[in-house]
C-alpha cells in the first residue's frame, strides 16, 4: 500500500486546499495522472500522481482547510507483483515514492521552542514559513523575516467562522471558485444538501480577485526576501546579436498560419535550456547546504499576472523540445498560468528561470534567483543597434541577456561562459 | 463583414486576453500593445482568436496592421469574404 501525499507545490508554497478529487475509491491510477485539484495562495494546481496503481481510500475530502504538504491524501493499492525480497544492503524504503524533485525539505512541526514562541510573539503563523536552517528547519531569522514590514502582516486566511454548511464537494469548488457564499444558496439536494447546480444558480456575489493578488503577493514577498537574504548573486550582462535568428525566424513564420508562429521567446528558451547542458552547474537546487545539480532541465518561465503578481511554472525537459513544442508548451503554460490552472509539478520543479521582460519594453533584466534555485536569466527588448561588422556599422537587432547566479555555486567566470554558449547558439538558429 | 461587425470580433476576443478593458476608452489609433498592457503572447492570442472566429488569414507580412484597433478594422473589412457566422 502507498499512501499519495501533498506533493511540494513549488518553493514558496507549503500548504493548499484540496478542491476535488479527480478519482475515487477503486479507479486506477498510473504515473502522470492528474487525480486532484488543489489551491494554493497563488495558483490552482492539477495534482498529479506518480504512482501506479488502484485508488483504496481517500483520506481527505474536499474543504476550506489547509493542508500542509506532506499530508497523506489517498491510499493506493500497488498493483505490481508481489514485493521482491529486498536486498540487505537497501534499507528498507519507506514505501511512499520520493516526490519529484522538490524544493528543500520542510518540516514546519519542526520548531525549535524558542523559535516558535517569538512566531507566537510576533504573531507569525509557521505554517506558512519556508525554513532556511539546515534540513528545511525554520530560523528565528525566517520568524523575523515573515514579521517584517515588506510582508503583509501576517494574518493568514481566517478559519471560515460559518457553520459548515452541507454541500456535494463538487458545489463547494464551484463556490469556492466562483466566489459563491455557500450560507446564501439555497439547497435543493437531499437532507437540504446544496448541489452544483444551486451554486451555478445562486445570485452572483461581488468577486474578490484582490484575494488571490494579495495572497500571491504575500507568497512572493516570502520567496524573494528569503532569496535577497541568503542568495549572495553576482550579475552579468551581455548584447547577443540576433541578426541571423530574426532573419531564419521571419523565414520560418513566413509560412506559417498565424496559430503555428513560433515567437522569438521560443528561441531564446531554447538556447537558454541547451546552454544549461554544457554549463550544468547553474542548472539545480540549492538544498541543506550544497548544489544538487539537476539532471533535467525544466525551464522556469516567468509569466506576469494580469491582475498583478507573477508565478514561474516549469516547462519540463526544454532541452528536448523542438522549436514548435517549445512555442507550443510556452503558450499553454501562459495560457493556463493567467486563468490560475497551473499542474503541481510544473510550480514545484524549476531548475532555472528565465524572465523576459522585453515585451515591457526594458531593454536590461536584473532577476532575483527563485530559491532553492541557483540561476536566473534575464533577456531585454530585441533592440535594432548598430553594430559593427567587419569593420563596418551595421544595424542588428540586439538583445541584451542577462544572468543572475549564486555565488556559492559559481563564479562569474562560468555564469560568462553560460552567456557566451547562449549567444553562440543564437547564432545558428536552425540548429535550435 | 463591416466595420461595426469587425470591431465587434476584435474586441469580443480582446476580452478574453484583457476583460478589464473598456472599449470605449481605447482610443483606435495607438498603439495596442502599449495602450493594453499587452505582451507578444497576449498579441499572438489576439490575432490566433480572431483568425479562428473570422476565417482571415493573417500573414507574418501583415502583422504589424494589427498594432491599432483601426488597422485591424480595416484590414478585416477588406480581407474577410464570408459574412460573421
Amino acid at each position: 500500500m502507498i499512501d499519495f501525499l501533498l506533493p511540494s507545490l513549488g518553493a514558496d508554497m507549503d500548504r493548499a486546499k484540496l478542491n476535488m478529487w479527480l478519482v475515487g475509491p477503486g479507479d486506477p491510477v498510473h504515473k502522470g495522472q492528474i487525480v486532484a485539484e488543489v489551491e494554493t495562495e497563488k495558483a490552482v494546481l492539477e495534482v498529479e500522481c506518480w504512482d501506479e496503481g488502484v485508488i483504496e481510500e481517500l483520506l481527505v475530502q474536499p474543504g476550506p482547510e489547509w493542508l500542509p504538504v506532506g499530508t497523506p491524501m489517498a491510499r493506493i493499492r500497488s498493483v505490481e507483483p508481489a514485493e521482491a525480497p529486498r536486498s540487505p544492503e537497501t534499507p528498507a524504503a519507506p514505501s511512499q515514492k520520493p516526490l519529484p524533485a522538490r524544493p528543500p525539505t520542510r518540516r514546519p512541526r519542526e520548531v525549535a521552542p524558542p523559535v516558535r514562541h517569538l512566531a507566537h510573539e510576533l504573531g507569525v503563523d509557521l505554517s506558512t514559513l519556508i525554513g532556511t536552517g539546515p534540513e528545511g528547519t525554520i530560523t528565528r531569522q525566517d520568524v523575523h523575516a515573515a514579521a517584517s514590514p515588506l510582508v503583509t502582516p501576517a494574518t493568514p486566511t481566517p478559519p471560515r467562522a460559518e457553520p459548515r454548511v452541507k454541500a456535494s464537494p463538487r458545489a463547494r469548488f464551484l463556490a469556492d471558485s466562483l466566489g459563491v457564499d455557500l450560507a446564501r444558496v439555497s439547497a435543493s439536494g437531499p437532507g437540504g444538501m446544496i448541489r452544483a447546480y444551486d451554486v451555478e444558480s445562486a445570485p452572483p456575489a461581488a468577486p474578490e480577485p484582490e484575494d488571490k493578488v494579495t495572497a500571491m503577493r504575500r507568497a512572493i514577498a516570502r520567496s524573494m526576501s528569503h532569496s535577497k537574504r541568503e542568495i549572495p548573486h553576482y550579475y552579468l550582462a551581455t548584447h547577443i546579436d540576433l541578426d541571423e535568428a530574426m532573419r531564419w525566424l521571419e523565414l520560418q513564420n513566413a509560412e506559417r498560419s498565424i496559430s503555428k508562429r513560433i515567437l522569438p521567446a521560443a528561441l531564446l528558451l531554447k538556447a537558454t535550456a541547451l546552454g544549461l547542458r554544457e554549463i550544468p552547474e547553474l542548472n539545480g537546487h540549492w538544498i541543506d547546504d550544497g548544489f544538487r545539480p539537476s539532471p533535467s532541465i525544466h525551464l522556469g518561465v516567468a509569466v506576469s499576472i494580469r491582475e498583478g503578481g507573477l508565478v514561474a511554472p516549469a516547462i519540463h525537459d526544454a532541452d528536448q523540445l523542438d522549436l514548435d513544442e517549445m512555442m507550443e508548451r510556452l503558450r499553454d503554460l501562459v495560457n493556463r498560468a493567467r486563468s490560475w490552472r497551473l499542474r503541481s509539478s510544473e510550480m514545484s520543479d524549476p531548475t532555472i528561470t528565465v524572465t523576459n521582460l522585453g515585451d515591457r519594453g526594458v531593454e536590461t533584466a536584473f532577476p532575483v534567483i527563485i530559491p532553492p534555485q541557483v540561476a536566473m536569466v534575464g533577456f531585454g527588448k530585441v533592440v535594432d543597434t548598430v553594430v559593427a561588422v567587419d569593420g563596418s556599422p551595421s544595424i542588428h537587432p540586439v538583445v541584451h541577456a542577462t544572468l543572475a547566479g549564486d555565488h556559492r555555486v559559481t563564479d562569474g567566470h562560468r555564469g560568462g561562459l553560460f552567456l557566451a554558449t547562449i549567444d553562440r547558439l543564437l547564432q545558428e538558429p536552425e540548429s535550435l | 463583414m463591416n466595420p461595426e461587425q469587425a470591431r465587434k470580433v476584435i474586441f469580443e476576443v480582446l476580452g478574453d486576453i484583457a476583460p478589464e478593458v473598456d472599449e470605449s476608452a481605447v482610443d483606435d489609433d495607438l498603439d495596442l500593445t502599449e495602450q493594453l498592457d499587452l505582451d507578444s503572447m497576449d498579441y499572438l492570442n489576439w490575432m490566433v482568436g480572431i483568425n479562428e472566429m473570422t476565417g482571415v488569414d493573417i500573414p507574418q507580412r501583415d502583422v504589424s496592421k494589427f498594432l491599432t484597433i483601426a488597422g485591424a478594422v480595416a484590414y478585416l473589412v477588406e480581407h474577410s469574404t464570408e459574412p460573421v457566422g
